[in-house]
């Protein structure tokens, strides 16, 4: 780690985007040579950008760690792409770690991925990509409140926070689809609103008599 | 062990001094015999005597010390004082001998009158002739019938009369001979009685005691204890069957008799507590001006009126009475809190005096209006940084100065997802399903979140509501 000296801006924060996930796809007529015989499915987890763009400005590895079944269980991709291909029969949790750029001097971000193997019929929502092939990806912004300068120089060189307008096979993660979300969330919360109104007055009523 | 067995054993032939005792090494059984040879050496006791034994004597291992079992021989020097055997006069036919303590010449040959003889006392009871009973039985009728009449009810007062008549003379007299003889003792004389016709103890008690007074009222009628041969037969009679019925009580009557009574003594010590109570209450609420008329606290005004007063009046009471002992140690504290706020003040003032000339603010103020100030530096040190970009640049690089005091360093924005007590999430997760929302949202973006938080928060009212609702519903229904 270089000594990260530099001062924190405070009262400022910057925003990355970012996308993880799975992908799986069961053996089709070809299996892979070294893949175990109870191994049903080829998957692969990553960590990118939005559009698949280079995030290693930022991202200086990335540590998966696998179910304690597999041999050599925690993974480190040091490189992008930051995905990890492997063959399995079940789901489980994995451990993502995102290490920073030294210059950042921030401590790393960890959380959990379900990976998923099978479809699930009641989400539709979900899109399908062709060729049975499973995903399970999820869009997440990485916050960085009150970076050091040097942080603040590397991202401010690289704008990377703007977002396709319109939804995309490629990338479905857009302006569009959050205004949807927007609207999904705005319709919900007048629906609350509304019960809380019939709430309110038949709390008064109750109290009335 | 006697010591000769101890030689036995060693095949040691022994010179004793005894002879005899050697070859037979059983155990001397008398201890006179060795007493008397060795009567200094009967002493010894404990080790002394086993290291005795051991010396080559034919002891018994035990010395028996000659005891006497009989009571010691009285060893009185004085002379024992004489008593004599002399007659006296229990009676005046008969005479009798008994021990009296002195020599015979003190005592003398006459036979001495008993000292118990001046116990032996009999009552004079009246006696009178034929013509004397008829005479005072017949004196004063009318006196009788009022007697009769004062004593006893209406319906007994006929029979009295007429076992008044009964009585003959022969038989007034024999019952006072009988009196006369037995000393007045009316069991013994109830129990001698003897005659045609049947006559109870009481009877015999009115009749004597009726004659005795008109006797005693012919010969002298202003007599004072005349009123106290009054005989109440009547009550005489109840007081017996009152007796006759307590004694013949079955153990259950008497178990329930004491239970009632022990009942009726817990319902006084209640009655008296309640009394007490009462009082003590009473006397606490007329405490003030208890002397006026009640009338000016009949109205709601008055009672509330009556209510302050009664209140101010108590902790005025309280603050009085209560003598409990301070706690000196809070005391202490609280004189250290004091000293330590003035010194601050002090200190205060000075710092205010030299920088601003604003009113003194406590502590957490201050440092409010301080972390502003640097807050506003802060941002304006953050806003000179970005004053190179414009509003679209910045939505690019996702700059923003938000101005607020969080927590610095990384985080994925969907972790900042407001979570609530495990039993309302849940609670909050069905609403949203109900409502096709995620828990999470898709794309966890500032707006998002925003919308999403906004929510949340209509979320938790709507439960917080709806369990109010429940609530005063439940309520309802008990008071139905």
């Amino acid at each position: 780690m270089a000594p990260g000296v530099s001062k924190r801006i405070k009262t400022l924060s910057l925003t990355r985007p970012i996308i993880y996930g799975n992908t799986a796809k069961k053996f089709g007529e070809v299996r892979p040579p070294n893949a175990p015989a109870e191994h049903t499915h080829l998957w692969t987890i990553f960590v990118r950008g939005p559009q698949d763009e280079d995030i290693s400005y930022l991202i200086k590895k990335v540590v998966f760690k696998l179910h304690d079944t597999y041999p050599n269980a925690t993974r480190t991709v040091e490189a992008p792409p930051f995905e990890l291909t492997e063959t399995g029969w079940g789901e489980f949790e994995i451990n993502v770690k995102i290490h920073f750029v030294d210059e950042a001097n921030e401590k790393m971000v960890s959380f959990y991925h379900h990976l998923r193997l099978h479809p699930y019929h009641n989400v539709k929502a979900e899109p399908q990509a062709p060729n049975d092939e499973i995903s399970s990806i999820y869009y997440d912004e990485l916050v960085f409140n009150e970076p050091n300068e040097e942080l603040f120089k590397i991202l401010v060189s690289r704008p990377g926070n703007l977002l396709p307008s319109n939804k995309t096979d490629k990338c479905i993660f857009s302006k569009q689809l959050e205004q949807e979300e927007i609207d999904r969330i705005k319709i919900g919360i007048s629906k609350v609103d509304n019960e809380i109104e019939e709430l309110k007055a038949k709390i008064a009523k109750q109290l009335e008599n | 062990m006697s010591s000769s067995d101890i030689f036995d054993v060693l095949n040691i032939q022994q010179k004793s001094k005894s002879p005899g005792s050697t070859n037979s090494p059983t155990p001397v059984a008398s201890s006179s015999g060795t007493a008397s040879n060795r009567a200094p050496k009967t002493q010894v006791t404990g080790m002394q005597r086993e290291l005795y034994s051991l010396l080559g004597e034919n002891q018994p291992p035990l010395v028996v010390q000659p005891s006497n079992k009989f009571k010691e021989k009285l060893a009185s020097i004085s002379k024992p004082s004489p008593w004599t055997y002399a007659p006296f006069k229990a009676n005046l036919s008969v005479k009798l001998h008994h021990w009296v303590k002195g020599s015979k010449e003190l005592v003398g040959e006459e036979p001495q009158e008993s000292p118990h003889s001046k116990y032996n006392v009999h009552l004079t009871i009246p006696s009178f002739s034929r013509e004397e009973y008829e005479s005072f039985m017949n004196n004063a009728p009318e006196e009788q019938e009022k007697e009769n009449s004062a004593q006893n009810d209406e319906k007994n007062a006929n029979t009295d009369s007429k076992t008044d008549q009964d009585w003959t003379f022969e038989e007034a007299d024999y019952l006072f001979r009988l009196c006369r003889k037995y000393d007045m003792r009316w069991f013994v004389i109830y129990d001698r009685y003897s005659s045609e016709k049947r006559r109870t103890l009481e009877d015999l008690k009115e009749t004597f005691y009726k004659v005795c007074k008109r006797y005693f009222t012919a010969k002298s009628p202003d007599d004072a204890l005349l009123s106290s041969l009054d005989y109440p037969k009547q009550k005489e009679l109840e007081r017996k069957k009152y007796l006759q019925r307590l004694l013949s009580r079955s153990a259950a009557e008497i178990a329930e008799e004491e239970a009632l009574i022990i009942e009726s003594r817990k319902f006084e010590m209640a009655a008296k507590k309640t009394l007490n109570e009462r009082e003590s209450l009473l006397r606490l609420l007329d405490s003030p001006n208890s002397d006026q008329s009640v009338s000016q606290y009949l109205s709601s005004q008055g009672i509330s009126q009556l209510y302050g007063s009664l209140l101010s009046d108590k902790s005025k009471k309280r603050k009085h009475n209560t003598n409990v002992p301070e706690n000196p140690w809070m005391k202490q504290q609280q004189q250290f809190a004091q000293q330590r706020q003035q010194l601050q003040q002090l200190q205060d003032r000075k710092h205010d005096g030299q920088d601003l000339a604003s009113p003194r603010k406590t502590k957490k103020q201050k440092q409010e209006i301080q972390t502003a100030i640097k807050r506003k530096a802060e941002s304006v040190y953050a806003e000179h940084l970005l004053k190179n970009f414009n509003q679209e640049e910045r939505a690019a690089l996702g700059v923003v100065t938000h101005g607020e005091k969080l927590a610095p360093g990384v985080f994925l924005r969907s972790t900042k997802v407001s979570t609530f007590k495990p039993a309302l999430q849940n609670k909050v997760a069905t609403i949203l399903q109900e409502l096709d929302l995620p828990t999470r949202p898709a794309m966890p973006t500032s707006e998002v979140m925003k919308e999403h938080e906004e929510l949340l928060k209509g979320i938790a009212t709507l439960v917080d509501l709806k369990k109010h609702l429940d609530k005063l519903e439940a309520e309802k229904s008990i008071v139905k």
